[in-house]
């Protein structure tokens, strides 16, 4: 033990000199708690996020000019760029926004709607309603569709969009078209986005002067060959990739339903609906093991419950979510034959699930071990070197610059002798396909220029549009798919809570100014009920047009006193030009 | 590979710089001697070339676990602030008003030194103060290189920013990889989007431009186009559209600290005490059960 008198401290001094400044601004410090107990109204602030120009330049354009428009209108805006992967778990898996700013890449269905907004997805993950919607009409509207048929059925959607509109949990600006290059010799039609793209190219007899080379295709972006797992959500992925390698039951081919692994369908309608799907005969994984009824039953199970039954409430896959969902119970019959019970789903709802990729039970069966709370490792695996039974099986990537897909030649529609579908008359003139990655868009247009690859996929900017007109052995191409921009709202934030508050905020976006200026005028703006929740075409016929799509002000600019009465109609106050909350 | 392309372009672009500077401003003769006494030069300033070495590999080599942890785990994404902050300050963004002066061989200058003029005025330096009868100035450069390199590397995991071109294109132009998309393969294997707080093109182009201004002594010649070179590269981020004016001033004073460390210390004594702090707890942990 030390003696005599210790000497003065380090925090006995900070501490004195606290005290001495705390007692000097004694007459403020009442200032200062009175101000710190004020709760009286303040600023409405909002964080949007999207990603960096790097990843979507019409994202990056979208948020810009929102945020202008936020802050016009008196709200504190503060704008985050957040890299695309990032953006997604941030988004997807964790809630951790306030407005989003994203492309989706299009629903497959009206169905589709259900998983995005019903309130029994509200705690689960991936494109599962995170928006944190819950609402009792929309949720009768969500279930009552997918159990009524047809003519039924477009009454209650037509409802539901218009009762949508009026609480917009998410909104549409645009569609855009497809843009892209190819080489001039190639008989390229759009832009590869789906698997039947690649197969168009691949067996036009145009084609066939390439002589067993493989596709070159570019694309550009960042992380791209990290991982190949196809039930989660959190990546950045080459879109259409995982269609080449894993192949469902059946695709939807422009509306229309073509029989993939599955042989027949035969549906039973009497009491609940039921569906008895006979598999092809002869189906084989890349690698070389049988694929029966089993790996179908298992895939359907697995996206259900990653972790078999470990954890209590289960570890549901994020991707797929509500697809599966419409299932009751899957069966396996025989080797090639699995019943499927839907309770009282339509046909065309139900159909949705045959859609899902089909998973090898021998790969992913291992992978039901829990590894942290609510992930399992089904959900963590970068699935490095995947085993699906698609047309192409995967044969080696270099990170960030290639991706080599070889052609999978015990495939069934690889073999004249099968009942095949018409458009692999021709297929294959090329042998597989290579996607080299460049790491912009810019980059990308070289390499096409340069004549190092075929054909584009990925939306090209369109300010590259010129460089790919004026080059001289290369053709646009354009093309449509349903991919859309939206704005999504986080309603747990209480000023996205109020249904009023996202109506004006929806508004806030002038989108045919958007189109003009951002997509040189290629796009389609949202502009009916349904399309402002991403169905473009005019199925549903509407008697008048949604008041979302009417911009308060005129050529994109803002009428600061329009957008002012509109909250002030619906109960906001402003004080020195702020919106207060 | 398109990669090999750009990198063989810039060798050859900044050794014909390098070998006329060197001519000029070094002179032949002075060369030759110093090369002929290479060995006790290399033995001289050994440690910290090793300390640069070690801190350029451990940044290489852990590129993703650093990636990892500024995203997912340290990172505080800054870039709202940076934006907000000189929108407070100034108005209308410096980066803007630099970008409003816009034409063709204005951006070919900038572009020009950004790549090329910054390859040369980091590497030229080396050769500068290796042909020198002491080695004091090249270990005041190499040490605050890696200074730079170090503190950088740690601001890179706690900060996530993105440069004006990421946040938005309808303020910014992306001018670089516009007018030269190509040079992102070569950016990307150096750095990430994600890391523009604070300019390492500047604060490195600085450093060395306030070395020259320590060593103007040995090569008067050297000062003036060491600082027209580092001002360009900085004025360049910005004009480019690759930084904001903060990572600028924050890559200026990154270099001002840097060469301080560099002049002040050496790498024995930065061990010593970096030794010294580690023990301390040790000991004093053993004092205490006495």
């Amino acid at each position: 033990m030390d003696d005599g008198g210790p000497p003065l401290t380090r925090r006995e001094l900070v501490a004195g000199a606290g005290i001495t400044g705390a007692s000097s601004l004694a007459g403020c410090t009442e200032r200062l708690w009175s101000q710190a107990e004020n709760n009286g109204p303040k600023q409405v602030s909002l964080s949007i996020k999207t990603v960096p120009a790097d990843d979507d330049v019409v994202a990056a354009k979208i948020l810009s000019q929102l945020r202008e428009n936020f802050r016009a209108a008196g709200i504190d805006a503060t704008h985050e760029p957040v890299a695309e992967a990032d953006l997604y778990r941030d988004v997807l898996l964790q809630e951790n926004y306030d407005v989003f700013v994203l492309r989706h890449s299009g629903l497959d269905e009206y169905d589709a709607v259900r998983g995005l907004l019903h309130s029994r997805f509200v705690s689960e993950r991936g494109w599962q309603n995170p928006f944190n919607y819950s609402d009792v009409t929309a949720d009768e509207h969500l279930e009552t569709q997918r159990r009524t048929d047809e003519s039924k059925r477009t009454e209650t959607l037509r409802e539901l969009f218009e009762y949508l509109e009026t609480t917009a949990p998410y909104t549409v600006v645009a569609y855009p078209y497809q843009f892209g290059g190819s080489r001039r010799s190639l008989d390229v039609s759009r832009p590869p986005r789906r698997l039947v793209d690649y197969v168009d190219i691949m067996s036009r007899e145009g084609n066939d002067w390439v002589d067993d080379r493989p596709l070159e295709v570019g694309v550009y972006g960042e992380g791209l060959t990290q991982r190949l797992n196809p039930i989660v959500v959190d990546r950045n992925r080459i879109e259409g990739l995982l269609e080449l390698l894993y192949d469902p039951l059946v695709r939807r081919l422009d509306d229309e339903i073509v029989p993939w692994l599955a042989d027949s369908i035969d549906w039973d309608e009497t009491e609940r609906l039921e569906a008895e799907v006979r598999l092809r005969d002869g189906l084989l994984w890349h690698d070389g093991t049988d694929l029966d009824a089993e790996d179908v039953a298992f895939t359907i199970e697995f996206l259900t419950d990653t972790s078999q039954g470990e954890v209590d409430s289960g570890v549901p896959a994020p991707r797929y979510r509500g697809r599966v969902t419409l299932v009751d119970d899957v069966t396996v019959v025989d080797t090639r034959t699995v019943r499927f019970s839907f309770g009282d789903t339509v046909r065309p709802v139900a159909t949705r699930v045959f859609t899902v990729p089909v998973l090898p039970e021998h790969v992913w069966d291992d992978r039901s071990t829990v590894v942290a709370d609510r992930r399992t490792e089904a959900l963590v695996t970068d699935n490095e070197g995947p085993i699906g039974s698609g047309l192409f099986s995967f044969e080696e990537s270099t990170a960030d610059t290639e991706i080599v897909l070889d052609s999978f030649d015990d495939h069934v529609f690889r073999r004249t002798t099968a009942d095949r579908p018409d458009l692999f008359e021709n297929f294959s003139q090329f042998d597989g396909i290579r996607f080299q990655i460049a790491p912009n868009p810019g980059a990308m247009i070289e390499t096409l220029v340069d004549g190092e690859i075929d054909v584009t996929v990925g939306d090209v900017p369109t300010d590259q549009a010129d460089t790919i007109r004026a080059a001289s052995d290369v053709s646009a191409i354009t093309g449509r798919t349903d991919a859309f921009y939206m704005i999504g709202y986080n309603v747990q934030h209480p000023q996205l809570s109020n249904p009023h508050f996202r109506r004006i905020l929806s508004r806030l976006i002038d989108r045919e100014h958007t189109v003009t200026e951002f997509f040189d005028g290629m796009a389609e703006p949202a502009t009916t009920y349904s399309s402002l929740f991403g169905f473009p075409d005019e199925d549903l016929e509407y008697e008048e047009s949604p008041s979302t799509v009417v911009f308060p002000g005129t050529d994109g600019e803002l009428s600061i006193p329009r957008v002012r009465s509109l909250f002030a109609d619906v109960g906001y106050r402003y004080e020195n030009d702020q919106l207060l909350e | 590979m398109a990669l090999i392309g750009v990198v063989l372009e810039l060798a050859l672009v900044v050794t014909t710089m390098l070998v006329t500077a060197t001519l000029v401003i070094v002179g032949p003769r002075r060369l030759v001697a110093a090369l002929r006494e290479f060995r006790w030069r290399m033995e001289a300033c050994a440690l910290p070339l090793v300390a640069l070495a070690v801190v350029l590999f451990v940044r290489w080599s852990t590129r993703d676990v650093f990636q990892r942890l500024e995203r997912r785990v340290l990172g505080t994404n800054i870039t709202p602030y940076l934006f907000d902050l000189e929108r407070t300050v100034f108005g209308t963004n410096p980066v803007a008003v630099l970008q409003s002066f816009q034409a063709e061989p204005l951006t070919s200058f900038f572009v020009f030194s950004y790549i090329y003029g910054y390859a040369f005025l980091l590497l030229f330096p080396l050769i500068a103060y290796f042909a020198l009868d002491e080695m004091n100035s090249l270990s005041t450069l190499v040490l605050a290189f890696t200074a730079n390199y170090a503190i950088g590397l740690v601001c890179y995991v706690l900060f996530i920013a993105y440069g004006p071109r990421n946040l938005d294109p309808l303020l910014f132009d992306g001018l670089l990889y516009e007018s030269f998309p190509q040079a992102r393969l070569l950016t990307n294997q150096v750095n990430q989007s994600t890391n523009v707080f604070p300019s390492l093109h500047t604060s490195l182009s600085m450093t060395v431009f306030f070395v020259a201004w320590l060593t103007r002594e040995k090569y008067p010649l050297w000062v003036p186009i060491a600082g027209f070179f580092a001002i360009s590269v900085a004025l360049s981020t910005m004009y480019l559209g690759i930084h904001w004016f903060s990572d600028v001033v924050a890559g200026t004073a990154l270099a001002l600290i840097s060469v301080y460390i560099g002049h002040n210390y050496t790498v024995e004594e930065i061990l010593a005490s970096v030794r010294a702090f580690l023990v301390t707890p040790f000991e004093t942990g053993g004092k205490l059960d006495r």
